[in-house]
């Protein structure tokens, strides 16, 4: 039953996966530089390294939000982000899952009568804003850095574009990690309260309670990746392939950059210890940087013929989506906890002792990390045998082509 | 990766290789006329037999680039232009022999007056297509060059449609001596020599438009 109430959450992340791995690789692999079968897997292991490595900092940011002490209220809070996030894609409306989940925080926090912090919140909405602005920063440093690389260079076209062939790959690799780091909080944010694992060990490396959730919602995403982002990819990643391949190898590592830096604790003490404010662990819209990014290279490029209604379109979703969102997750934790009887979580008082926090959450260790054992070791065992796989046929195809390629040439003889 | 292959590699020098050959064309077909109008057999059927090694070459390479360049997804964005590219600098070595070709035929007699302008038009034609080659060349490694390299060819296909107008003119009124039958045959003999020009300047247009593609 515990289990059941994670499948909200793996759905959110399911399709996180199936939409935001265009943001990262649908340049690529809508161009044909890169073979779809090579971004999805390269995509999905960053994804999860990234969620399990770095995602506990921007889940602490919405957990300092409100803290879903109960496994009900987090079932019920990311179902309200996720339907809010399809109705409004169905309707053509720009939904991000950062905006969503942050709204079903509030919502529960209303319900629950607990407060919100509104030092959190403030820094939440600050990067909704400053996320596209230091994308598009970055992006033009970048264009520029790179055009006169090129140009300074006198590379050879054909040479050049290998680069940035290899660069997308790469670059392609941090973005999904990056993803993986600053995302995952959309995903399993609001469990991470709510479920208090056993600590896992295995070879060597020890899962955290947090990790062995956010390596759950990373399979999610992998698998939204693998399963249904082809599509999204080939026909969302063809507005961007309009750049030259060199602008769609920036406007990705600038995406990247930023989602890196707002989910990158070590930055963020480095910061401090330089005497800089820290910068704050939030989940931002990797489609929204992407905007950001895009419109920076345009202006860059002397495009005065910006489409306002797209940058209007981001602004009415910053509003919309969280209180659609808010709204939905208030009167659907009602329903759950009036009609259903489903405990949906507890007034958090501030200040609360750590322990008694500690015994509202489910404590269900054995089960949950079992599960992520196995499918740890799974993962490992078809990933080996995947690869194994790819780098036969791959070798059988290229012996083939050259076979043809020789025939062809003695017929022509 | 692909920067870790040979592919790359081999591509740039089989595109290297294939202008080579172009370049190369361009200069037998200048001596092979040369040879012709001073009625020199042995040279011009040597040039001839050099020329069909060179555009056979030139097939093969241009063959095996589009090859590489669909198997291996190598610059896909510009892949259809490259290739068209290619395709015109091909069909300017192709017009060099099949041009030498109707001189070994056809063997056209040039009046003796006539010769040092068949030279002149065969030199100036040929320039417009020399010009092409280092433009191309610069495609791939400096674009912003092309555009003021190609001012080259439309100088030289403008002086090639002036020389021929010019020589056009004087077959058919000034030289009563020659038949219609001969003076058209020779119309059509020009025709063929300033066609490599007129091939010229059609690449050269096809070039500018991917030099500014590029560069936006």
């Amino acid at each position: 039953m515990v289990l059941f109430f994670l499948i909200s959450g793996l759905f959110l992340g399911w399709s996180l996966g199936a939409n935001n791995a265009s943001n990262v690789f649908g340049s690529a692999v809508a161009s044909r530089l890169v073979k779809f079968r090579t971004a999805a897997i390269i995509a999905s292991i960053f994804v999860i390294l990234g969620a399990v490595v770095q995602g506990s900092g921007a889940s602490q940011t919405l957990g300092k939000l409100g803290a879903v002490n109960a496994v009900g209220g987090s079932f019920t809070v990311a179902l309200a982000a996720a339907v809010t996030v399809y109705v409004l894609t169905k309707f053509a409306l720009p939904a991000s899952a950062t905006q969503a989940i942050v709204g079903a925080i509030i919502g529960w926090n209303f319900f629950t009568g607990s407060s919100t912090d509104s030092r959190a919140l403030e820094q939440i909405v600050i990067t909704w804003i400053t996320g596209p602005v230091l994308g598009a920063v970055f992006a033009v440093l970048l264009y520029i850095l790179l055009k006169r690389i090129k140009i300074s260079s006198h590379i050879h076209l054909i040479r050049f574009e290998s680069y940035i062939k290899t660069g997308l790959i790469v670059v392609g690799a941090f973005g999904a990690y990056s993803l993986g780091a600053n995302n995952i909080a959309n995903v399993m944010g609001v469990f991470v309260p709510a479920f208090s694992l056993h600590d896992l060990h295995i070879w060597g490396i020890t899962l955290s309670s947090g990790q062995q959730l956010f390596m759950l919602g990373g399979l999610a995403i992998a698998t939204g990746i693998i399963t249904y982002s082809r599509k999204v990819m080939e026909t969302v990643g063809e507005n961007i392939v309009e750049l030259s391949s060199e602008a769609a190898l920036v406007v990705v590592l600038a995406q990247a950059l930023v989602l890196f830096i707002f989910s990158s604790t070590s930055l963020s003490r480095f910061f401090v210890s330089i005497g800089l404010p820290p910068i704050p662990m939030v989940p931002v819209s990797s489609s929204q940087v992407i905007v950001g990014c895009i419109l920076g290279i345009g202006l860059y490029n002397g495009v005065h013929n910006i489409n306002f209604r797209i940058l209007g379109e981001i602004g009415i979703g910053w509003v919309a989506t969280p209180v659609s969102s808010g709204l939905l997750s208030f009167f659907s934790l009602f329903f759950m906890k009036n009609i259903f009887g489903v405990d949906v979580g507890t007034k958090n008082v501030p200040g609360m002792d750590e322990t008694l926090a500690q015994m509202q959450s489910i404590t269900n260790g054995a089960q949950v990390s079992g599960i992520v054992k196995y499918l740890l070791i799974g993962l490992i065992i078809s990933g080996t045998i995947t690869f194994i796989i790819y780098i036969a046929l791959d070798r059988k195809k290229k012996l083939s082509l050259g076979r043809s390629e020789e025939k062809f040439w003695k017929n022509l003889k | 990766m692909p920067v870790f292959t040979r592919t790359t590699k081999n591509l740039i020098l089989k595109i290297d290789e294939f202008f080579d050959n172009i370049d190369l064309g361009i200069v037998v077909f200048r001596e092979a006329l040369k040879a012709f109008v001073e009625k020199d057999m042995d040279a011009f059927l040597r040039h001839l037999s050099k020329i069909e090694v060179l555009e056979s070459n030139a097939d093969k390479l241009q063959r095996s680039i589009e090859n590489e360049m669909i198997t291996h997804s190598i610059l896909p964005q510009h892949k259809a232009e490259v290739t068209a590219l290619i395709d015109e600098m091909d069909e300017i070595i192709d017009s060099l022999k099949s041009t030498l070709n109707e001189f070994y035929i056809e063997m056209p007699e040039i009046p003796l007056s006539l010769g040092k302008s068949f030279i002149n038009l065969s030199d100036t034609s040929t320039s417009a297509a020399e010009e092409l080659v280092p433009a191309a060349r610069a495609y791939f490694k400096a674009p912003y060059t092309v555009r003021e390299k190609l001012l080259k060819v439309y100088y030289f296909e403008s002086e090639t449609d002036k020389i021929s107008l010019g020589i056009k003119k004087t077959i058919f009124r000034e030289m009563d001596d020659l038949d219609l039958a001969h003076k058209s045959h020779l119309r059509y003999i020009i025709h063929h020599v300033e066609n490599i020009s007129d091939i010229s300047q059609k690449a050269a247009d096809l070039l500018s438009g991917m030099a500014i593609k590029i560069l936006m």
